[in-house]
């Protein structure tokens, strides 16, 4: 791999984090602000400050995961693209 | 009040561990020898998933991680925790968005600072200098407002006089600093970690238990302060508020020069890839329940807050005084006082790095002046100490209100770096000028309003500090770039940050 193509590598990570924090503050929003409008309460504790935190929490949690399974690629970080650019 | 060694037993025992964990890895890194700089300020980059998680994390988490966070819930409620909450994202933010890039760009130019990366960038000595003013100024007043923290909490909690505890773990830590480097402040930083975690599981049995239970506590809570189960608090928890933090402790938090570091010290992806999951698990616990115990604090101290002294800092040290036995609470007190060391010693590795490597080395380099490893060591070491000691001194006179110095802080360090490192790394076009614009520019206009408390739409001045810095950085590439075509410099990448 080129280190051009690395560099695009984690050009398409920094993105995806990107994505993941919006996905996670439109989550975020939902479970809390979204959910307490609902007023259901269970075992004395507002619905919304399980989902709102915890909720949250996992979503974050399914977040890293899915971008450490399936966005980050191994590239090779040591610096060995001189001899793939010449034609390897 | 006379001091409990009881509690005292449990700090001390911590303390003696970390140093002497300290001084079994330096032995082995004497051994293996190699070149000092890049060891002593990055470890060789060796550090695999577990350890750069929780160096991350204890770096990110600080005392007012334990005390003001969770003060601030006591009196507001769960909308705080909701808050803390956004806090989940920034270790995916930090590794996403730059770890991949800086390994790739550090390896690559053989960077040991955040310095070297944006002086290699920008091709400029001007930002470097001003970073590293930024840099010290800032680690100075965090590293200050940690070891007020950390000794104020030993003082109500031990019954041992705030300098006595500030002496005890401040020269431990510098001790171990200056001694160890930045792999010593990596392990060390692994196990306050996970004396974090207990401390915060044993406040929390304690406070259960002394409040009669979960639903107990929240009925009471029902009953007596029911804004305190809405997310905004009957207005005392406005929108806007929920916006700035947002941006305070979540989204420009992977811009901190402390954290940033980090991603220069990695040894592989799988490192990589790794903390990124355990740390988001980790930190995402850590913060919010830390912060519920505050909430759930109003279970044992059910006051108002002028019966508490009328600060909320003094919530959790109380907490832990009517919730725990005194040997249970010394053990507790662990996990704050690990926040508070972890913290200030990640901080003074990367200062003493900013004079050693960024300014004399750099001098040195510049006039050709050829500096023997030897002498960088000791100067490294001497210069770590003597920060370190200087940060202490300053500590014995305390100011106030330890969550506001450090937010101002963390504001100030967001302001100035977020733009010059995102637009550094993923904007061709982004130039020397207008890197020194925005953090030049965007710290004087967040401090300036800070100091004179002027908001726009009652927003927290970190908004205008980030749009300041922005709007700076645009309109000064776009100046730098015309006056580089107008004397006949063309933009070529250069083959690190970006390839054509």
């Amino acid at each position: 791999m080129t280190y051009k193509e690395k560099l695009q590598q984690a050009n398409r990570e920094a993105l995806a984090a990107v994505i993941g924090l919006g996905a996670t503050i439109i989550v975020w929003a939902l479970l809390g602000f979204g959910v307490a409008q609902t007023g259901i309460v269970v075992f004395s504790t507002p619905l919304w400050v399980i989902t709102g935190c915890f909720g949250t929490f996992v979503f974050a949690v399914v977040i890293a995961v899915v971008m450490a399974k399936f966005v980050m690629h191994d590239v090779g970080l040591e610096d060995d693209e001189e001899g793939a650019d010449n034609g390897r | 009040m006379e001091g409990n060694p009881l509690t005292l037993i449990p700090v001390l025992v911590f303390l003696l561990v970390t140093f002497a964990v300290v001084m079994g890895i330096n032995r082995r890194a004497a051994l293996r020898g190699g070149n000092f700089v890049s060891e002593y300020f990055i470890g060789n980059r060796s550090l695999g998933g577990f350890v750069l998680a929780m160096t991350t994390i204890a770096t990110y988490g600080s005392v007012s991680s334990f005390v003001g966070g969770p003060g601030q819930a006591w009196q507001i409620g769960w909308g705080w925790v909701y808050m803390s909450a956004v806090q989940v994202t920034a270790l995916f933010l930090l590794f996403g968005i730059l770890g991949k890039k800086l390994a790739l760009i550090s390896r690559k130019i053989g960077a040991v600072t955040i310095i070297d990366v944006l002086r290699a960038r920008y091709k400029s000595d001007a930002i470097a200098n001003v970073s590293a003013v930024i840099i010290l100024l800032f680690f100075a007043a965090m590293m200050v407002a940690q070891f007020v923290g950390g000794a104020k909490l030993f003082e109500s909690v031990t019954g041992y006089s705030y300098v006595i505890g500030l002496l005890i773990f401040g020269i431990v830590v510098i001790s171990y600093t200056t001694v160890g480097g930045f792999r010593g402040v990596a392990v060390t930083d692994a196990i306050c970690g996970v004396m974090m975690i207990v401390g915060i599981v044993i406040l929390a049995a304690g406070i259960l238990i002394a409040g009669g239970g979960y639903e107990n506590i929240m009925q009471t809570i029902m009953a007596e302060n029911p804004a305190m189960m809405d997310p905004l608090s009957d207005g005392n928890m406005p929108i806007g508020l929920y916006v700035t933090q947002w941006l305070l402790v979540g989204v420009l938090t992977f811009c901190l020069p402390q954290s940033v570091v980090r991603c220069l010290g990695f040894k592989d992806e799988k490192a990589l890839k790794n903390a990124m999951v355990v740390g988001t698990v980790i930190i995402g616990l850590m913060m919010i329940c830390v912060t519920a115990l505050g909430v759930l604090a109003k279970g044992v101290l059910p006051g108002t807050l002028a019966e508490y002294g009328g600060s909320v800092d003094n919530i959790i040290p109380l907490a832990i005084m009517e919730s725990l036995p005194a040997w249970l609470a010394g053990i507790a007190i662990v996990g704050p006082i690990a926040a508070s060391i972890s913290t200030v010693s990640s901080l003074l590795i990367s200062a003493s790095s900013s004079i050693i490597k960024d300014m004399y080395m750099h001098h040195c380099d510049k006039r050709g002046h050829e500096v023997a490893d030897t002498r960088i060591s000791t100067l490294s070491r001497i210069f770590t100490y003597a920060v370190g000691v200087l940060v202490l001194v300053i500590a014995i006179a305390p100011p106030d209100v330890i969550w506001k110095i450090n937010m101002f802080a963390f504001g100030g360090l967001e302001t100035a770096f977020c733009w010059a490192f995102v637009m550094g790394l993923f904007w061709k076009r982004a130039h020397a000028w207008g890197a020194f614009a925005s953090m030049a520019g965007g710290v004087v206009a967040y401090c300036v309003t800070m100091a004179l408390g002027f908001k726009v739409f009652d927003l927290h001045q970190i908004v205008i500090g980030a749009s300041v810095s922005l709007v700076l950085m645009l309109v000064f590439s776009w100046l730098g770039n015309r006056y580089d075509r107008q004397r006949g410099i063309i933009d070529q990448p250069d083959g690190v940050f970006f390839v054509a």
